[in-house]
């Protein structure tokens, strides 16, 4: 069962819409990513759910009552901000305890439970410094520790991670995600960072210009994306447009401009009618063409436009007659900006999207 | 240019206040510790025997005082409000705030003696209404004073104040609602707070103005006396300078002990503002 749900929602700022018939349910206990590029409506969504801004239309519903026009210091939802909003006035001991002296409770239970998620947070020993005397990883967890204690229904993130560099952002999502699952707390964590969203969520909603585009587990994500912007977003740099798709009982063939391409049909596949053909430039095998050789099954003959070094792999951006397309191949074999080349799409490589 | 050379400019400013300001300064102080058989403080003494001056002194204190306390509730907010609108308005706002310093605080004075006098605008409208029956004292005592003070010195407090405000980040705000604060708790619990450091220039600005301000008190005053119209009775009418010379730097040090006093207090109420 849902524990909160986005019905309907719009919200508009100068008569744009930001979000539009925005529906979403979460699921108790779960770690829920909202992600996608800026300007898609994640955070608009955020600060939605924690009450810091009204839809102009639509419900938000907490355990089957009507949340909409509940105050946002009466939800009792933990906000952690990409800026730590930390209270520079107030000791981390009292930055902890803001929210508990709110509450009316006793002094030594005060004591007791910021001493304790300190210890989650390990940060044990830092309750007398001053947010300035800290660094920034030890500032968000000083973040995180003041919107767990107040045992909050739903934890809020937005972009905590983006402020820190990249060695801290990788400890401290682990942390994060450890924390989450310890307490099994429902939590909405908004990012730009794909690799963040995945490694650390149950389910990933990929939003783009106010809609949710997909909403699924990561691996799902990764493996079936539904739609071109979720292909495009995770990584799929390469598109056919096909003009013909025929479905048979084990296998799909697709056609353009003449070109015939098979892919396997995959049980777990989703789409059912695109006809945009999806492949990661990693996935795409290239080699030099033999001047004899005769095109074969899901291969086209290209040139080689540009050549870059990598690092690791060398990217081409090959020329065919049905578009560029861009490929990645270790280095072993290294090929020159003009050459001939074959492409070939491996059978099971192959996304179809809409 | 060597860096070190940059002091010299410097040098005109320095010389200028050191000739002008710090050693007439220094001059006056000395002067109250001497008479014709050496070192002494009985001018001191004397004066702190003197009923007459003790009252001049706290009435001028009370006077200021009270100045600042209206002076950060009107203030405080007004400041708020201004630190919250765009920039086109905040602009047009605080231009607004500070029109009153565009006029002459005798002009100014003047204006007052006309709204709070016996036969004033207040007065009349009062006695028409039957709230009274016979005219208010207004003008020529403290509250005039203050009244006229508040009206100079507002402007001042607010600027101060919105300064600060400005840089209050709107997400510590949103933190304070998050945890459960409700908006008055926000106000006094992270706003006033984070304010501090304003309001302790404001403060020293306002109280500081007020106890050493001459025009306002001796228009709207009449009478009753204030340290500064004290100095001035003292040494242009009586040509006593020896006890203007005591009475300023009786003004001098009482001004140096309330700023290191709001200092003080300042570092209490935010150690790490």
């Amino acid at each position: 069962m849902a524990l909160f749900t986005l019905q309907d929602i719009s919200v508009a700022y100068n008569k744009q819409n930001i979000l539009k018939d925005f529906n979403l349910e979460i699921e108790k206990g779960k770690l829920v990513s909202l992600l996608g590029p800026s300007g898609c409506g994640k955070t608009t969504t955020l600060r939605l759910i924690a009450g810091f801004l009204q839809a102009n239309e639509g419900k938000f519903l907490f355990k089957d009552k009507d949340y909409t026009k509940v105050p946002v210091n009466k939800r009792n939802f933990g906000f952690v901000f990409q800026n730590y909003a930390l209270f520079p006035h107030l000791s981390i001991f009292d930055n902890i305890a803001f929210g508990l002296r709110l509450r009316k409770i006793s002094k030594s239970e005060i004591e007791k439970r910021v001493m304790n998620v300190l210890e989650i947070v390990n940060l044990k020993g830092f309750e007398k410094r001053y947010p300035q005397e800290l660094s920034g990883g030890q500032k968000q967890r000083v973040a995180i520790a003041r919107a767990l204690v107040i045992e909050p229904d739903i934890l809020l993130f937005d972009e905590p991670l983006s402020n820190l560099d990249a060695n801290l952002r990788v400890n401290m999502r682990v942390e994060i995600r450890r924390i989450q699952q310890e307490l099994g707390i429902t939590t909405v964590y908004v990012s730009h960072d794909q690799e963040e969203c995945f490694s650390i969520s149950d389910q990933v909603a990929i939003m783009n210009k106010g809609v949710i585009e997909q909403l699924s587990d990561p691996a799902s994500i990764y493996k079936y994306p539904e739609t071109k912007f979720v292909a495009d977003f995770i990584g799929f740099k390469n598109f056919i447009d096909f003009d013909k798709r025929v479905d048979h009982e084990d296998k799909i063939e697709l056609s353009k401009s003449g070109y015939v391409f098979v892919i396997q049909k995959d049980a777990q596949m989703i789409n059912l009618s695109g006809k945009i053909g999806a492949i990661r430039p990693d996935d795409l095998l290239i080699r030099a063409k033999d001047i004899s050789e005769v095109v074969s099954e899901n291969s086209i003959s290209g040139r080689v436009k540009v050549s870059t070094y990598l690092g690791r792999s060398f990217q081409y951006v090959v020329e065919t007659p049905i578009g560029d397309f861009t490929v990645n191949k270790e280095m072993t074999e290294s090929y020159r900006a003009g050459q001939e080349i074959v492409l070939e799409i491996p059978r099971n490589q192959m996304v179809l999207v809409d | 240019m060597k860096k070190r050379y940059l002091y010299l400019l410097l040098l005109p400013g320095v010389l200028f206040l050191t000739i002008f300001m710090i050693v007439p300064i220094f001059l006056t102080i000395g002067t109250t510790f001497f008479n014709e058989s050496g070192f002494t403080i009985q001018g001191y003494l004397d004066f702190f025997k003197d009923r007459y001056f003790i009252e001049i002194l706290l009435t001028t204190l009370r006077v200021s005082l009270f100045t600042t306390i209206i002076c950060i509730l009107l203030g405080f907010p007004a400041a708020y409000y201004i630190s919250k609108l765009g920039k086109r308005t905040k602009a047009i706002m605080l231009l607004f705030t500070i029109f009153p310093l565009l006029t002459s605080p005798v002009v100014r004075s003047f204006s007052w003696m006309v709204i709070i006098g016996k036969n004033g605008v207040i007065n009349k409208l009062l006695l028409s209404m039957g709230l009274i029956d016979k005219p208010l004292d207004i003008l020529y005592t403290p509250t005039a004073i203050i009244i006229g003070l508040v009206h100079l010195f507002l402007p001042l407090i607010i600027v101060t104040l919105v300064g600060v405000m400005e840089n209050i980040e709107t997400d510590l705000l949103k933190a304070a609602e998050s945890l459960g604060a409700s908006r008055l708790a926000v106000f006094s619990k992270v706003i006033i707070p984070l304010s501090v450091p304003g309001l302790v220039i404001g403060s020293i600005l306002v109280f500081v103005g007020s106890f050493t301000a001459y025009t306002t008190p001796a228009l709207l005053g009449g009478k009753q006396r204030v340290i500064s119209t004290f100095l001035y009775q003292n040494a242009i009418t009586l040509n006593e300078w020896q006890v203007a010379s005591i009475v300023a730097t009786i003004m001098i040090a009482v001004t140096v002990l309330i700023i290191s006093i709001m200092n003080g207090l300042a570092k209490k109420l935010n150690p790490k503002g």
